[in-house]
């Protein structure tokens, strides 16, 4: 049970948009160099980051891309959900997938196992912003920064 | 970011076994049939089940599968660390792969291992009993029908 390449990066490289983009439009060109992920690939998450309002462009040779809202507005579960669709860990718990259910939907006692897993996965990405995330960044390298002056 | 078919199969047919090993051995053919899950893929399953210590078998004609185990001792952990391997959302790469000071160190240590952590906690905290009172219930059974 994993979670696929989609969902990490795109975090990632949000986080990273968040910290680099302050006031000026950051390319992915540079997010790429600096997370040592393929442009290409981060491009395609863009695209869905943008469709869900999560990142907005704009093109052009001074264009590039910043978050659509606040960082803390933005959850760590909007970026993964964006990116990689349903979290449920087996297909029934989808609910216009029901017909896909193995069994008895209502009586299955497995179901609810699963669902308890679900609700843990969102929990905790729906706790964490991105904001979160780059103060944990900017933490740890402003702490880099003056260890390394004194 | 998906179960496999092993851990799902694998964790109903086992409430069917513990349900029914009231009347004795089940052979896997019944339980098969019960859930409608392929005899052959159960087979494969129970394999590692049993290499595993939570099932013993009986070959012959009255031969099948029981637990090895009361069901309130086994947890729903123990079951699917052993069908789908460790519970982490990401790979053990992931983590050491994470160097300090970088965005995917504070990823991982603030969103992925606690998923982690979250998770194994559940399903530790779940036997495999609680789901075989759930199932009674659900099905109308009653609940002291195992021990008879």
């Amino acid at each position: 049970m994993k979670i696929s390449t989609k969902g990490r990066y795109a975090l990632e490289a949000v986080v990273d948009l968040s910290y680099h983009a302050k006031d000026e439009l950051e390319s992915l060109k540079s997010i790429a160099k600096r997370l040592n992920k393929s442009k290409n690939y981060l491009e395609q998450l863009f695209v869905l980051l943008r469709q869900n309002n999560i990142v907005v462009s704009i093109r052009g040779s001074q264009g590039g891309y910043k978050l659509a809202k606040e960082a803390s507005k933005i959850t760590a579960g909007d970026v993964v959900r964006a990116v990689e669709g349903s979290l449920a860990p087996v297909a029934c718990l989808d609910f216009s997938n029901k017909e896909q259910c193995c069994g008895d939907y209502e009586k299955c006692v497995t179901r609810v196992v699963w669902k308890k897993m679900m609700d843990e996965i969102s929990n905790v990405l729906d706790d964490v912003t991105i904001q979160d995330l780059k103060d944990c960044y900017e933490k740890m390298n402003k702490e880099n920064i003056i260890e390394y002056y004194i | 970011m998906k179960l496999s078919t092993k851990g799902r199969y694998g964790l109903r047919a086992l409430v069917d076994l513990a349900v029914h090993s009231y009347k004795g051995h089940q052979p896997l053919a019944q339980i098969a049939e019960r859930q409608n899950i392929s005899e052959i893929y159960l087979e494969q399953v129970f394999s590692t089940l049993r290499k595993n210590g939570v099932v013993k078998s009986i070959k012959g004609a009255q031969g099948g599968y029981l637990l090895n185990e009361e069901p309130k001792n086994i947890t729903i952990g123990k079951i699917l660390r052993i069908l789908e391997g460790d519970l982490s959302i990401v790979d053990e790469k992931v983590r050491s792969d994470s160097e300090e000071k970088s965005v995917a160190y504070c990823v991982y240590e603030n969103v992925w291992r606690k998923i982690d952590e979250n998770i194994n906690e559940l399903v530790d905290s779940i036997t495999l009993e609680e789901l075989v009172e759930d199932y009674k219930k659900n099905h109308g059974l009653l609940p002291n029908m195992y021990h008879i």
